[in-house]
């Protein structure tokens, strides 16, 4: 295997073993997005307001932000000297970016499964025909927010501010993940195609891993 | 070896209770309007008994380790909660699962028994989060404490909340004058609660001491830790 | 190697408006042992910094291993270069064994070799313990351990022989002796003057105060 993917598997193995013990994305998070999930309807009335128009909007919304959360975890987060340490063994930038977002995106999805069949339970939404075919809308929605919370993640890294500020960098820009997979349901819904919504996710993903590749390094000197 | 005998027994005694339980559930008689689908009501309203008597016993631990600072008690309130946690899940799904066929959905939004039962749930998910977020032992007991006893509010409104609001979940069965249900209802539903309690008897035993020995190995582990340091062998470096 | 390990002239360095180093020059020969002191907050670990090659300088040219400061060519050269200071790099969650061969994967080597390296400073049996329930003379081992395993040809030491006990001294002290026969360079940064002058061939000491 190439030095480029054993250092990003590597990493990603790490972050994923960390968060097997601290348990901060199972234990907390996903929780958290559960509660989110199941408490929305007591902000309408529920006996008048369909809920079931809600159901989709509320599911890619506690995705977003709950999926950011995952990725932005304090668990997640290098200390000085470890950033330091990554720099002196000569891992690449981009196996380091490659490595956080896949383990990123690993956590997301479990949030987003695990949230699915709750907003079924709770909203009662119009069946989904073929449920399967939105693996793959799932698999880019949550790559792509990975990919825009770790870039955030780094962009902030060390401030002060960053708990609130690498959230309000990451939610405009991941306008087009929320539109490309609520359309891309929708489309599901309806029998039409998916195609453009897919296009877009997958374009959208290819601007932000070429983004993530361009910017490493400078990050990288920037954060160590 | 003396300890392990009486657990033993009341493990066993759990579980013959927990079985003759099942049979009357399944031997009494249906229900008039609800037929045989009366019959999950066995298990989940000990589950739900279960679930406001554990976070009961976990609000008295917490007030016991705030004033005496013995960790037993915290010992007690984490066990309880967990066990708590457990049984409210297994009261929520039992409640689901009854009411697909007898009113028609898994969740209804008008019952305000599910969703404070609900609520419930995920204040004591956070509870449990809670005390698995902090390392330091005193720390993580004093907070728990605090919130094992501002939780326990929630125990009277959920279960008073069939009569408080207007509610699609059935009113009490058990009131002061008297039980609205049929002779082998009422002996297979007692029979469960009083399995179930067995259950959380023997389930707050086995926790409790697993707790204690975690404690202990935790312990032996900082003492032990210094064995397992050697001298460095710096002969031959090339 | 030809030249210097590390050649630094006239070099300044800026945090923001502040200006924390200004015209420091130092030369750091093959089998040299460097040390640099003075007062608290007067930069030595900043000029560490600058020369494990992870600060960029604001004025000034200098040269490690090689390679021009504030070019590409440092990332080539960082590999070689070891870091030991107080606060390891360890992560909490992980056990001191596989906190090595992490370290291990990333730089190329095997995890025999990390395996090794964590009997030599005396962890074996402590391998399975998590990094963060260890103690910090048990972590510190472990970042030792790593620079055991990866025979740096530059290793800089931030105040290495803080908090350490004898047997831990002892390691640093044979990391440095090795480093030195090898080829290389040590930089090591102290407040504790008379080690200094023990262990260093030259002592460079900062002064804020001097023209």
């Amino acid at each position: 295997m190439s030095r480029f993917w054993t250092q990003a598997l590597a990493i990603a193995r790490r972050d994923l073993i960390v968060e097997g013990r601290s348990r901060e994305t199972v234990a907390v998070v996903v929780p958290f997005a559960a509660a989110a999930v199941f408490v929305v309807p007591f902000a309408t009335d529920a006996l008048d307001v369909r809920l079931a128009t809600l159901a989709f909007p509320v599911y890619w919304l506690v995705g977003l932000l709950f999926g950011m959360q995952v990725a932005l975890r304090q668990s997640a987060m290098e200390t000085p000297s470890q950033r330091r340490q990554l720099a002196l063994l000569g891992v690449d930038p981009v196996a380091r970016f490659t490595g956080r977002v896949l383990s990123a995106a690993a956590l997301v999805l479990v949030v987003l499964v695990v949230t699915a069949p709750l907003v079924l339970l709770f909203y009662d939404p119009e069946p989904i025909a073929r449920p399967w075919s939105m693996a793959g809308v799932l698999v880019l929605f949550a790559l792509g927010l990975a990919m825009v919370s770790t870039l955030a993640g780094d962009v902030t890294a060390g401030l002060a501010t960053r708990t609130s500020l690498a959230p309000l960098l990451i939610v405009p820009v991941s306008v087009p993940l929320l539109l490309g997979a609520a359309q891309a349901l929708e489309s599901v819904v309806r029998g039409r195609t998916t195609l453009p919504w897919v296009l877009t996710l997958v374009v959208t993903d290819l601007a932000l891993a070429v983004t993530g590749v361009v910017t490493a390094r400078a990050l990288e000197e920037s954060n160590t | 070896m003396s300890r392990t005998i009486p657990r033993a027994i009341l493990g066993a005694a759990a579980l013959v209770a927990i079985a003759s339980g099942l049979w009357l559930a399944f031997t009494s008689s249906p229900d008039v309007f609800q037929g045989d689908y009366v019959r999950i009501l066995y298990v989940h309203v000990p589950g739900s008994w279960l679930a406001f008597l554990a976070f009961g016993v976990t609000a008295l631990g917490s007030a016991g380790w705030l004033l005496t600072k013995r960790m037993a008690f915290d010992r007690i309130a984490e066990a309880s909660a967990e066990i708590g946690v457990l049984f409210t899940a297994v009261s929520l799904f039992t409640g689901m699962l009854w009411g697909y066929p007898v009113w028609g959905t898994f969740w209804d939004w008008s019952d305000p028994r599910m969703s404070s039962t609900a609520l419930m749930f995920f204040v004591y998910l956070g509870y449990l989060a809670l005390r698995r977020s902090v390392n330091d032992p005193i720390a993580r007991a004093r907070r728990s404490a605090i919130l094992g006893i501002v939780a326990v509010v929630q125990v009277p409104l959920v279960y008073f909340s069939v009569t408080l609001w207007r509610s699609l979940h059935q009113g009490m069965t058990v009131r002061p004058d008297g039980i609205a249900m049929d002779g082998s209802m009422v002996v297979a539903l007692l029979a469960n609660i009083a399995a179930f309690t067995l259950l959380y008897l023997y389930l707050m035993v086995e926790r409790v001491r697993l707790a204690r020995v975690e404690e202990i190995a935790a312990v032996a582990d900082t003492e032990l830790a210094g064995r397992t340091v050697a001298k460095p062998n710096l002969e031959g470096l090339s | 190697m030809p030249g210097p390990i590390v050649m630094l002239d006239d070099v300044s360095v800026r945090f923001g408006p502040t200006t924390v180093l200004s015209g420091v020059g130092l030369q750091v020969e093959a089998g040299m042992v460097v040390g640099v002191g003075g007062r608290n907050g007067v930069g030595k670990t900043t000029l560490l910094g600058v020369i494990a090659t992870l600060v960029p300088v604001a004025g000034g040219q200098g040269r490690v291993l090689g390679a021009e400061l504030g070019t590409d060519g440092v990332r080539n050269i960082r590999p070689r270069i070891g870091w030991s200071g107080h606060e390891p790099s360890l992560y909490d969650d992980l056990t001191l064994q596989e906190n090595l061969h992490l370290t291990a994967d990333l730089a190329g080597l095997s995890r025999e070799e990390a395996d090794d390296a964590l009997g030599r400073v005396g962890l074996a049996a402590a391998g399975h313990r998590r990094a963060g329930l260890s103690s910090n003379g048990m972590r510190r081992r472990t970042d030792l351990a790593a620079l055991l395993m990866r025979r740096p040809d530059l290793l800089c030491l931030d105040e290495a022989h803080a908090g350490l006990d004898e047997d831990a001294d002892a390691i640093v002290g044979a990391l440095t002796d090795l480093t030195c026969r090898r080829g290389g360079a040590v930089v090591m940064v102290s407040h504790d003057a008379a080690r200094l002058r023990a262990e260093c061939d030259e002592v460079l000491i900062l002064d804020s105060e001097a023209p």
